[in-house]
């Protein structure tokens, strides 16, 4: 059945890689036959339609949970992340690093990083200028004890954060922290905010203050979120270009493309199982971003019983090659995606090619798993000492695309004596299951900021390590690259990280998620980005051309 | 009567309180909690940021403790918070209600103006091809997947056609009274089959067993012309049980529905619940489904009291 499928999907890799998608460059640059048929110089005017999916939950962006390219029309931070998996400043001039003098270590060993501010940018409302008060402002708030931010603990080795003068912030770091650049992707206005329960605080979360391209005007609940041009856009008058941007909610997928195909929207999320029905649409190009994001086939030896089969190198290195990943992106996928052996995305600079590589190998794997004392038992099902290898995977009942591919693994698994049982639960289930370790194996995706620093998910106290495996030499690779301010040095510790990780077998990545985008054939300069803060980080030069 | 409503309003009381403490005790038991929101973004979460959460909301608390809360604040008319959006629930209701009330209504006009003549004609011409089309009509209608039914229509009238959009209330930026209507069609008519298929059936059926009745045939001995029999006598009496179905259904109304509001990006009742249920909103689930309550066992009594307007035989004293 998935055999069947893939000559479709050939065709689009194959429309992916010529128009300049191919794996080693940015994946996510869209066709060259769109850059053409844009026209040629910017058009001013018009109205941006952007078919969203679920409705958001409030304007702000540091406590609501999936804002990111609303936020983006309207409020702006000291950096954002472009197209190629880079920080650039924004509200900031110039972001610190050793070499360009703005990092600098102090006596007592802590860091001075001095952030020097865009002058003359002012707040939406036009009252008052963007300063370093409202850095420091921001700072104050996300390291205050209930401030909701979901990445609070990045900022918690921020100690102080001082106003040098109106336009440059000097924050005092107490350990060195790689991924300082990555932090403060919006900016709060203190005239506004200071003293409010900002958490709770509606004047701001429904209708946001920015120095950013657009101004909101309306939020219609389960309707739309409209933004208009900001005439006083720092970045000068040509900018913004676009006369408004509307984000219409349409949560159900297939309306959403109905909405695409009739015309009513520029611009839509899809999901990739309908690529195939979107590559063709006349007036639009479908554009796959591949995401800073991965699937990854997790065990967990949190339980007894988990610990006694998944301690065992042998056994996951066994049930990782018995995974044909191969016909899960082919087949289930439709080679929407590329196969991924590691955690970094191919896209980023710290993307190591070399790490052990788990390719499907039945005959391997049942080598391994016979060598390792588990035997074909009578009922097919491979045992050891009483213990049956018949594990339980844990799914959401949202994840479409997951139901497919664990019929696959079920297949391949089965054939070589390993027995796998699906256990689906609603969304809300699964994760408290997934966070509790008390489960068996799984398949989920994690998605990275444009920085690739993975220590919460795998070093053994991280935050997010489900699993509960614990490489001392992973720990110490980890937790150095986090402070190594040197890229060239944090390079080799993450190489090193990536291939320990590799060779520990404790998570098996499958292929990076791709982000299928539908945009109208007049927009112009949509430059697709794959990380958490999405593409929406250059809107003030999109244009709708005629 | 006026004393027999006042002994039904009372005893709602007891009967609304039970409802609550089941629905919190269900909604508490269902796995996984709001924090889930924080989960399902696949971002790395701060853990603390979770607790910071929980306490906030109160979910720290044993559930007993939890559903006091909530009583003691519903009490004294506040519903609470929205756990997702940290808004008032009632507010976040109200919001939605005329959406809800304006799709609903349209298609509760349009079904009852259909399905009644529809049943009448068929149990005239009981066993007439016009009756067997609308009965093989009618159990398509019922049978139809709601979901597959309004993409079909969506791909021919707006993707094909292109006469009515796939979606929405109305168009940003146009606010004319043509273009909300033509944002009705579509969903008003997808959520009308079913009432059409149904009501016709209760009418066909309801009206079938009157025709044969004596005081029909005592009508008809009167020398009354047909067309007097039918619509005097006979259809009149026949409305009695399906005004009283069409009553219960009256709840759905403000209820709004599920999954024709989610399809059609229809900013009512029926898809907030679907928000609210994924994100484990507790507050905003317990408002949504109070009102619902509230309103079957309301429009119960109403069709009760109907009943009894329309058939003088059934008294409630």
């Amino acid at each position: 059945m998935f055999i069947a499928r893939l000559k479709p999907l050939l065709a689009v890799l194959v429309i992916a890689i010529v128009a300049g998608c191919g794996p080693s460059v940015a994946p996510s640059q869209p066709p060259t036959t769109a850059a053409a048929s844009a026209a040629a110089s910017p058009v001013k005017g018009g109205t941006l339609r952007i078919g969203y999916g679920a409705e958001v939950d409030n304007l702000n962006a540091f406590t609501s949970q999936f804002l990111t390219d609303i936020e983006l029309t309207m409020v702006e931070g000291l950096i954002v992340s472009n197209d190629k998996n880079e920080y650039i400043p924004v509200l900031a001039k110039q972001i610190p690093t050793v070499a360009n003098g703005l990092v600098k270590t102090r006596p007592d060993g802590k860091l001075e990083l001095t952030w020097p501010l865009q002058q003359g940018v002012m707040w939406h409302d036009q009252t008052h200028e963007f300063t370093a008060d409202d850095v420091c402002f921001t700072w104050k708030y996300i390291v205050s004890p209930g401030s909701e931010v979901y990445n609070r603990n990045s900022y918690l080795p921020i100690s102080d954060c001082r106003v040098q003068d109106k336009y440059t912030a000097v924050m005092v770091w107490d350990t060195p922290s790689a991924i300082y650049n990555g932090l403060f992707e919006a900016i709060l206005p203190k005239y506004m905010l200071d003293g409010k329960d900002i958490v709770k605080y509606d004047g701001y979360n429904r209708s946001p203050v920015g120095t950013g391209p657009f101004i909101f005007v309306e939020w219609k609940a389960g309707e739309y979120v409209r933004v208009k041009r900001n005439p006083n856009y720092w970045r000068g008058n040509q900018y913004p270009y676009a006369d408004e941007v509307v984000f219409r909610f349409i949560p159900d997928i297939n309306t959403r493309l109905n909405a695409v195909k009739s015309g009513e929207v520029d611009f839509a999320q899809l999901t990739p199982p309908q690529v195939k029905d979107a590559k063709d649409l006349p007036n639009y190009n479908l554009i796959l971003v591949q995401q800073n994001s991965w699937q990854h086939f997790d065990m967990s030896i949190k339980t007894p019983r988990g610990a006694k089969i998944f301690g065992d190198k042998a056994v996951r290195q066994a049930l990782f090659q018995l995974i044909d990943r191969k016909t899960i992106v082919d087949g289930v996928l439709e080679g929407t995606v590329q196969i991924a052996d590691t955690v970094a995305p191919t896209t980023s600079p710290f993307y190591n090619p070399d790490v052990k590589k788990y390719p499907y190998d039945p005959a391997a794997a049942k080598k391994l798993l016979d060598d390792a004392g588990w035997k074909v038992g009578a009922d097919g099902i491979r045992e050891k000492d009483g213990e049956k290898l018949s594990l339980t995977a844990l799914l959401s009942s949202a994840d479409a695309i997951g139901k497919l591919y664990w019929q696959v693994i079920q297949q391949n698994m089965k054939a070589a004596g390993v027995d796998i049982k699906i256990d689906t639960k609603d969304a809300a289930a699964r994760s408290q299951v997934w966070r509790s370790g008390q489960w068996e194996i799984q398949i989920s995706r994690w998605v990275l900021p444009a920085d690739p620093s993975v220590t919460g998910l795998y070093s053994c106290k991280g935050s997010n390590n489900m699993t509960g495996f614990c490489d001392p030499a992973l720990d110490q690779a980890l937790v150095a690259s986090d402070q190594e301010l040197d890229q060239a040095k944090r390079k080799t510790l993450l190489f090193k990280a990536q291939e320990l990780l590799a060779e520990d077998a404790y998570s098996l990545p499958i292929y990076y998620n791709v982000n299928p985008i539908v945009i109208s054939k007049k927009l112009g300069n949509f430059k697709a980005s794959g990380t958490n803060l999405g593409s929406f980080w250059n809107v003030y030069e999109w244009y709708l051309g005629k | 009567m006026g004393r027999y409503v006042r002994r039904r309003l009372i005893q709602m009381v007891p009967l609304l309180f039970g409802i609550s403490l089941l629905i919190f005790l269900i909604i508490q038991a269902a796995p996984g909690g709001p924090e889930a929101v924080f989960l399902e973004n696949r971002l790395f979460i701060d853990p603390q940021v979770i607790e910071a959460f929980r306490q906030r909301l109160g979910l720290d608390q044993p559930v007993p403790v939890q559903y006091v809360r909530w009583l003691a604040a519903v009490l004294s008319g506040d519903f609470g918070i929205s756990f997702t959006t940290g808004r008032p629930v009632g507010e976040m209701i109200a919001e939605r209600l005329p959406a809800t009330v304006e799709l609903m209504s349209v298609s509760f006009v349009f079904a009852a103006v259909i399905a009644i003549p529809l049943g009448v004609y068929s149990a005239v011409r009981q066993y007439s091809l016009f009756d067997f089309s609308a009965t093989t009509a009618s159990f398509l209608g019922i049978a139809m997947p709601v979901f597959w039914f309004a993409l079909i229509l969506q791909l021919l009238f707006s993707v094909q056609l292109g006469w009515l959009p796939t979606s929405g209330r109305d168009t940003i930026g146009d606010g004319s009274l043509f273009d909300q209507l033509k944002h009705l069609v579509l969903p008003a008519f997808v959520l009308s089959i079913r009432h059409i298929a149904g009501w016709s059936r209760y009418m066909r059926s309801s009206l079938l067993d009157v025709i044969r009745a004596d005081f029909i045939r005592t009508a008809r001995a009167k020398g009354l012309r047909e067309r007097i029999v039918l619509t005097r006598h006979a259809v009149k009496n026949a409305l009695i049980p399906v005004v009283s179905i069409m009553a219960l259904d009256l709840a759905g109304l403000f209820s709004g529905a599920v999954i024709a509001e989610t399809i059609f990006a229809w900013p009512g009742v029926g898809r907030l619940f679907v928000q609210a249920m994924f994100a484990r909103d507790y507050p905003l689930l317990m408002g949504i489904l109070m009102m619902g309550s509230f309103l079957v066992v309301f429009f119960n009594l109403v069709a009760d009291v109907a009943y009894g307007w329309l058939d003088p035989r059934i008294a409630y004293e």
